[in-house]
């Protein structure tokens, strides 16, 4: 069953005249780990908003073609039934803050407020989207008082606490240090883990590498390769469209002009490039690399 | 004290004439049609915007306020009861965390704001001349909303600066009301056309794109072509009508 | 440049007890009565706003908020007043060329009363009053959400947007920019303060709607409260005691008139 179902759709922005999307099929099944790759200025921003109802309801403009997530159509649904549905967390956690609250507690009770959901039923859904993030200890703070990473992490729970059918994730780390992005990497994993729909947007191929269950690239506004994260990831593809590529990948095939990597797949991870590199007979370093 | 009977009608016609448009503006959705998420998340920032400025202008001791750069900006791209609402909670918001003296002039930045958008919607906030009328079209409605409440608030001297220049005309021996009028209509345009002029120019920095989000952001869609003339003729005329005016008000009053 | 979020002092006491709604009538029916009741209605009703703070236990954050805001507003207010106002035939004294008569004296001492418990008894409310509360109570009441949005958010972006205003001015200050000398040199020094601090919270606008909006804010169902704001018997009572009391100072001014 596809939760997400995006047929040949086409848009542009308002005052613009190149289309941020163009003819973009996309199904995502439930339950699936969806990864979209690309370089700055692709579309990964405008795919997300698209999923997320937020393109064309919020930033109006012109959307050719079918949207349909979670049984809603973009044609006939409204904002704040879509929304309902569908999570949204993107790049910086400050502006994620809803500004309404004083505490972190108050901030993820926010939406649930907003959607009516009794008093008792809310408190008991805060408190377990709240350990289910880790956050718990944090239920007090201010949210301006926050670090990065767990004002990112509020982000998420402020949208996890109103039980999405398909989380939307534009670049949630991108913004955060190590730690902190390592904490939100964390969060997701667990969503995914615990069987809900995601796609994410991001950057660290090392980390879609071992987590994503299939893995989207956007050049242009089109979707130029779809299929396993270690078939896309290694593509030559990605390398001419000026791709960021896992540094494993990149050594590995440095590694095989050399005649050091002997295996018929590159490497995206760490792991699989130590086994690849020790599969490797005869490895012993014959230096052919021109000196420079 | 008949000064004050003459202000609570004053007050009373005006209530009842707001009360119309607010009735005439919800039923025919216009007001409605202002407030969108956009609308509702701009309002705080502006309010900042315009105390923050007020305060820093404090800091360089300018002889102008500059305290509705964000009202101004929220009337124009969002529309007048918009900006209407910004000004007036700008001044309840003061009034609860910086001085409660702000209270009292909501009315003032109220019509600001929504002087400000009437002003927008009909095309003038295009380019700088039509700005400057805007600023001093502003300052005409702040005048005339702003001497009744100094008067039956503060009695005529409040504690702002420009209340000097008031004692000083009293003790020259005009009335109370003209005295009022008349300070407001030497401080008010300076500042209004000031205010305008910088929240134009903090549109003219905005993207077009990012305009378009507002409820009325084509308000501030530059007009290309013009020449600094029309900017110095705008200012030019614009003083006469101040210098006019503070020779005209007195026999008004007095008549 | 005050830093405060907002005046409120978070301790318990009778009035930090009272439902907000009730303090909320309690200022406008000081002020409706003080401006227009009867004329000496003013001065009583600022002792009777003047002991009602004691009861809040805020004395100490309310007798600083007295001596910083509210005096010296009021002291200036009184003197130019009494000075300048036209008029009057009973001379007091002489201030240089000005006559202070006894009428104006009188009109100034009235005039600062109505301030004085317009500012004062607002400011009771907010020590002893938390926003967020005040909101929820009042959204509660049928006050549209948005606007109680609009009011908390702006007492949480206010503090943030002037830290960032004393960082831009030191920044620019550190850089030669002139912010003290000419009138020109400072009217200038406009642009480079403005421009940087406007321009950012601007284009956090549309981010922050979007998370908003993700969070359901222009859901059309009806909302639901995190707190419970206590509404007793005992504030029924003292806000329908209010309102009477209110339209009696109405009738008093009508009466005596």
């Amino acid at each position: 069953m596809a939760i997400v179902n995006l047929h040949n759709v086409t848009y542009k922005y308002p005052l613009t005249e190149t289309p941020a999307l163009q003819n973009v099929n996309l199904r995502v099944k439930e339950g699936e780990f969806v990864a979209i790759i690309g370089r700055n200025g692709a579309g990964k921003s405008t795919l997300c908003y698209t999923l997320a109802g937020f393109v064309p309801h919020f930033f109006k403009g012109e959307l050719t073609g079918s949207v349909e997530v979670a049984g809603m159509d973009a044609s006939k649904s409204h904002l704040h039934e879509w929304v309902l549905n569908v999570g949204l967390v993107f790049q910086n956690p400050f502006n994620q803050i809803s500004g309404a609250k004083y505490t972190v507690f108050e901030e993820i009770a926010f939406g649930l407020e907003n959607i009516g959901v009794p008093r008792d039923e809310m408190k008991v859904r805060v408190e377990e989207a709240m350990r289910l993030t880790g956050i718990s200890d944090l239920a007090d703070r201010s949210p301006y008082s926050l670090s990065g990473g767990q004002q990112q992490r509020v982000a998420l729970t402020s949208i996890l606490v109103m039980q999405p059918k398909v989380l939307v994730l534009d670049e949630p780390t991108s913004q955060l240090d190590p730690i902190g992005a390592r904490e939100v990497f964390g969060v997701i994993r667990t969503m995914a883990e615990q069987g809900m729909t995601v796609v994410l947007a991001e950057h660290k191929v090392e980390w879609i590498a071992r987590f994503a269950d299939r893995v989207v690239a956007l050049h242009e506004g089109k979707i130029i390769l779809d299929g396993t994260p270690r078939e896309v990831l290694t593509s030559d593809l990605l390398l001419d469209k000026g791709f960021g590529i896992s540094r494993y990948t990149s050594a590995a095939r440095k590694a095989r002009e050399l005649g050091l990597w002997r295996q018929e797949q590159l490497p995206v991870t760490l792991e699989e490039a130590a086994e690849g590199f020790a599969l490797t007979p005869n490895a012993s370093p014959k230096r052919r690399c021109e000196s420079k | 004290m008949e000064v004050i009977t003459q202000n609570v009608v004053y007050f009373i016609v005006v209530l009842a004439i707001m009360v119309l448009l607010f009735v005439w503006a919800y039923l025919t959705g216009r007001m409605q049609k202002e407030f969108t998420t956009m609308t509702w998340v701009l309002i705080p920032v502006a309010i900042a915007i315009n105390l923050t400025i007020g305060q820093i202008v404090l800091v360089l001791k300018l002889p102008v306020y500059l305290d509705s750069i964000g009202t101004v900006l929220v009337g124009v791209i969002c529309g007048p009861w918009a900006g209407a609402l910004t000004g007036a909670l700008s001044n309840i918001i003061a009034g609860i965390i910086l001085d409660p003296g702000w209270f009292p002039w909501f009315p003032v930045a109220a019509v600001i704001g929504a002087t400000a958008g009437v002003m927008a919607n009909i095309g003038y906030f295009k380019n700088w001349w039509k700005v400057v009328v805007t600023g001093f079209i502003i300052a005409v409605a702040a005048t005339i909303v702003g001497t009744p409440i100094s008067i039956l608030i503060f009695g005529g001297i409040s504690a702002s600066g420009s209340s000097i220049i008031t004692a000083f005309l009293l003790e020259t021996g005009r009335s109370l009301m003209t005295a009022v009028l008349t300070t407001n209509f030497i401080a008010e345009p300076v500042d209004k056309i000031a205010t305008s002029l910088l929240a134009f120019a903090i549109l003219d920095g905005l993207s077009a794109r990012y305009l378009t989000r507002f409820p009325r952001g084509e308000n501030a869609a530059v007009e290309k072509g013009q020449q600094q003339v029309q900017l110095i003729i705008a200012l030019v005329v614009v003083a006469l009508l101040i210098l006019f005016g503070i020779y005209v008000l007195p026999s008004i009053t007095s008549g | 440049m005050s830093l405060n979020r907002s005046f409120f002092v978070p301790i318990d006491s009778p009035l930090h007890r009272l439902n907000p709604l009730t303090k909320l009538t309690f200022v406008f029916a000081m002020i409706i009565s003080a401006f227009l009741s009867v004329p000496d209605m003013a001065p009583a009703l600022a002792v009777l706003v003047l002991l009602t703070g004691f009861i809040g236990k805020v004395q100490r954050q309310y007798r600083t908020v007295l001596l910083k805001l509210i005096l010296p507003a009021i002291l200036f207010m009184f003197v130019m007043q009494s000075v300048f106002l036209p008029g009057g035939e009973t001379i007091l004294i002489q201030v240089g060329r000005f006559d202070v008569a006894r009428e104006n004296v009188r009109a100034a001492f009235l005039t600062v009363s109505r301030v004085f418990v317009m500012v004062s008894s607002f400011a009771i409310l907010l020590l002893t009053t938390h926003p967020s509360k005040l909101m929820a109570d009042l959204t509660r009441r049928g006050l549209p959400p948005q606007l109680a949005y609009v009011i908390i958010s702006t007492l949480q972006i206010l503090p943030q947007m002037q830290a960032k205003a004393q960082t831009i001015l030191s920044a620019q200050r550190s850089r030669g920019l002139d912010t003290e000398s000419t009138f020109l040199k400072r009217v200038r020094a406009i642009v480079p303060l403005v421009g940087p601090l406007v321009f950012g919270s601007l284009v956090e606008v549309e981010e922050r709607a979007i998370a908003i909006e993700a969070r359901g804010f222009t859901s059309p169902r009806a909302k639901t409260f995190l707190y419970e704001v206590p509404d007793t018997r005992a504030d029924r009572l003292i806000r329908w005691t209010l309102v009477i009391f209110t339209l009696l100072s109405l009738a008093a001014r009508i009466w005596l008139s």
